[in-house]
């Protein structure tokens, strides 16, 4: 694979199943009458189980390319199956459906609702299944544990250090237990430490729960950390 | 945790911002039900004016008087039950003279059994019309100016110059049966005015009020009674009560179109300034909201956390504004009103609807507020909403 730095036995590679297909993806977004292209006719696989970092100077597309992977946004041409479904072609409300069911989304500044405590933050995908109220809690407070914060569940966010923070931004991002996590330079706002255990969990959650994630990161050493480092530049993976 | 709850939650997100719109809220609610309750208490006495009372009077104008005799022929009418006549005294208490109280001399017979409304025990009834100088007073104006039964009082009026004062001896109170009473009414017997009339103005009496066998037929009972008179030099306009009483009102039909657009208005205002503070809110947790729609909430949930919210705020406003508005109202404006100008708000409660009607429209229109800034914040595309930094 030319297009990455490969880390994983070639042969495992091989026979990974893809569970993120992009096929000539071309994203052209207008700014004051301009034009610009984003993405440029990328293809794109990522393998069921992979934890692949995108790097790339700012405005190469990384950003982009995560929000359409993850549902959030449409490309102007070409095709994203995830697991599948053909997600560019669902329809908003489908598109928040799909996004409940199969992404967990981990953000540089968190993003924690500050009226919510920890454990109800966590809960929060949960709302919008059918899970009951009662069970909804047991999961909340079992993804709060894999992240280390059975002691935190009841604090509101201002009552966190940023650490601590976006593991409980983790912990909402796998409670629903999502095919895939999407981060958005998940250490960006964190000191070393913290952001060491951060991608410390991140690896965790993809060597013993299979989970696949793809994080986008300015931060080499957060880079290190994936299985596949996929560089972007001018709106191509090189 | 659920979805309403979140959304409730939201509220105490600036607990100053909320409180002040709370508070808002409720001042609004207080005025509108003060303006209503004006109006109400404004037009309480022709709403409830008995049905079956007919009012006959001057036909160019209630200042203008009708002959005596008037009276006995409207009272010889088969559809007439009972009928009685007063004049508007204009009196004034010389001690109190900035005080206002109705002061009517009535025919001394017929006055109760006609306004029955007026209470009076029939013992002190008895007592009035055996004392020629006897007065029966209501029960607020009475605690106001603190006449008791057996007092003495001297009345002052422009209308009925006399040598000497008017001088009464209160022989009873009345209490009201209907809220369209005056409890501050002064009732005096009307043959001791005429007897103190100079000869020209002798025998003329104010109006006449007939009490009907059937009050369905009270319209067509006052045509009846004005065709008697139709020949005679002084014609006559009669009216059911209510319409008597209406007309008084329509006098100052401006000012109560006035009130009551200002109510309204009072409620667009409120309206306008709760859509701006939850605009405000939606402005700020831009970001927020782009993270729920990211996290797969749809824009109908973001819809109804916004309303859901605003609602909130308006069921909070609404509940204060009546928790402060009727002891302000009833208790403290009200009683004040009652006592000091009962003549005009004889009757000054909230209507129990109104109270409904406001807590409706609290609830409404900060829903309908925030409908433009929850559709606004759901239209917006949920990546430029990550973008957006609160």
């Amino acid at each position: 694979m030319d297009t990455a730095t490969e880390k994983a036995p070639a042969s495992h590679r091989d026979k990974a199943e893809a569970l993120v297909s992009l096929r000539g993806i071309v994203k052209i977004y207008e700014r004051g009458g301009e034009q610009l292209k984003i993405l440029d006719g990328l293809d794109l696989e990522i393998a069921k189980g992979s934890y692949e970092a995108l790097m790339g100077p700012s405005g190469s597309g990384k950003s982009t390319l995560l929000n359409l992977i993850a549902g959030l946004d449409r490309p102007t041409a070409g095709s994203i199956d995830i697991g599948g479904k053909r997600i560019d072609q669902l329809n908003e409300s489908q598109l928040a459906r799909w996004r409940a069911d199969t992404i967990g989304f981990i953000f540089q500044s968190y993003n924690l609702m500050p009226v919510l405590t920890a454990v109800e933050n966590v809960e929060l995908p949960l709302l919008l299944t059918k899970v009951p109220s009662s069970e909804r809690r047991q999961r909340a407070q079992t993804a709060l544990r894999v992240v280390g914060l059975e002691d935190r569940m009841d604090h509101f966010p201002r009552q966190l250090s940023g650490g601590q923070e976006q593991r409980v931004a983790i912990a909402r991002a796998i409670v629903n237990d999502p095919a895939l996590i999407v981060a958005d330079e998940p250490t960006g706002d964190l000191d070393r430490k913290s952001a060491d255990d951060i991608l410390g969990i991140l690896e965790q959650l993809n060597r013993e729960l299979g989970k696949t994630i793809v994080m986008v990161t300015h931060d080499p050493a957060a880079a290190e950390r994936a299985k596949v480092i996929r560089r972007l530049d001018k709106g191509q993976l090189k | 945790m659920t979805l309403v709850g979140l959304a409730a939650r939201n509220v105490l997100r600036n607990k100053f911002r909320a409180a002040l719109t709370v508070a808002g809220v409720a001042v609004a609610i207080i005025t509108f039900l003060l303006l209503r309750t004006v109006l109400w208490a404004w037009t309480a006495a022709a709403d409830y004016a008995a049905k079956d009372r007919v009012v006959t009077r001057h036909k160019v104008t209630f200042i203008m008087t009708l002959p005596l005799s008037y009276a006995q022929s409207v009272r010889s009418l088969p559809q007439v039950k009972a009928s009685t006549f007063c004049n508007w005294f204009g009196g004034k208490d010389p001690k109190h003279d900035k005080e206002f109280f109705g002061s009517l001399a009535c025919d001394t017979e017929t006055g109760f059994t006609v306004y029955d409304d007026m209470v009076v025990p029939p013992d002190v009834l008895d007592q009035w019309k055996h004392d020629a100088q006897g007065a029966i007073v209501g029960d607020v104006i009475a605690k106001k100016m603190n006449w008791k039964v057996g007092d003495r009082v001297t009345l002052q009026t422009g209308i009925y110059p006399k040598e000497g004062d008017w001088e009464f001896r209160i022989s009873g109170i009345y209490q009201a049966k209907s809220k369209a009473v005056d409890r501050s009414t002064f009732i005096f017997h009307w043959k001791y005015l005429n007897d103190n009339l100079p000869a020209n103005r002798k025998d003329q009496i104010g109006w006449i009020v007939s009490r009907v066998h059937d009050p369905s037929q009270a319209a067509g009972v006052g045509v009846a009674i004005d065709k008697v008179f139709d020949e005679k030099e002084i014609q006559t306009l009669s009216q059911d009560e209510r319409a008597f009483n209406a007309s008084f009102l329509a006098s100052i039909s401006a000012v109560l179109t006035a009130i009551n657009i200002i109510s309204v208005v009072i409620l667009v205002i409120m309206a306008l300034v709760l859509g701006n503070t939850i605009a405000m809110g939606v402005r700020e947790r831009t970001n927020e909201y782009g993270v729920l729609k990211a996290l797969g909430f749809s824009n109908k949930h973001v819809v109804m956390f916004i309303v859901v919210e605003a609602i909130v705020i308006g069921v909070a406003g609404g509940l204060l504004g009546l928790a402060i508005g009727y002891p302000f109202i009833e208790g403290g404006l009200g009683r004040f009103l009652e006592e000091n100008m009962g003549s005009f708000f004889p009757y000054f409660k909230i209507d129990p609807r109104m109270s409904v009607l406001a807590m409706f429209l609290a609830v409404a229109l900060a829903a309908a507020a925030s409908v433009i800034p929850a559709i606004s914040a759901a239209r917006l595309k949920t990546v430029d909403a990550l973008k957006r930094i609160a």
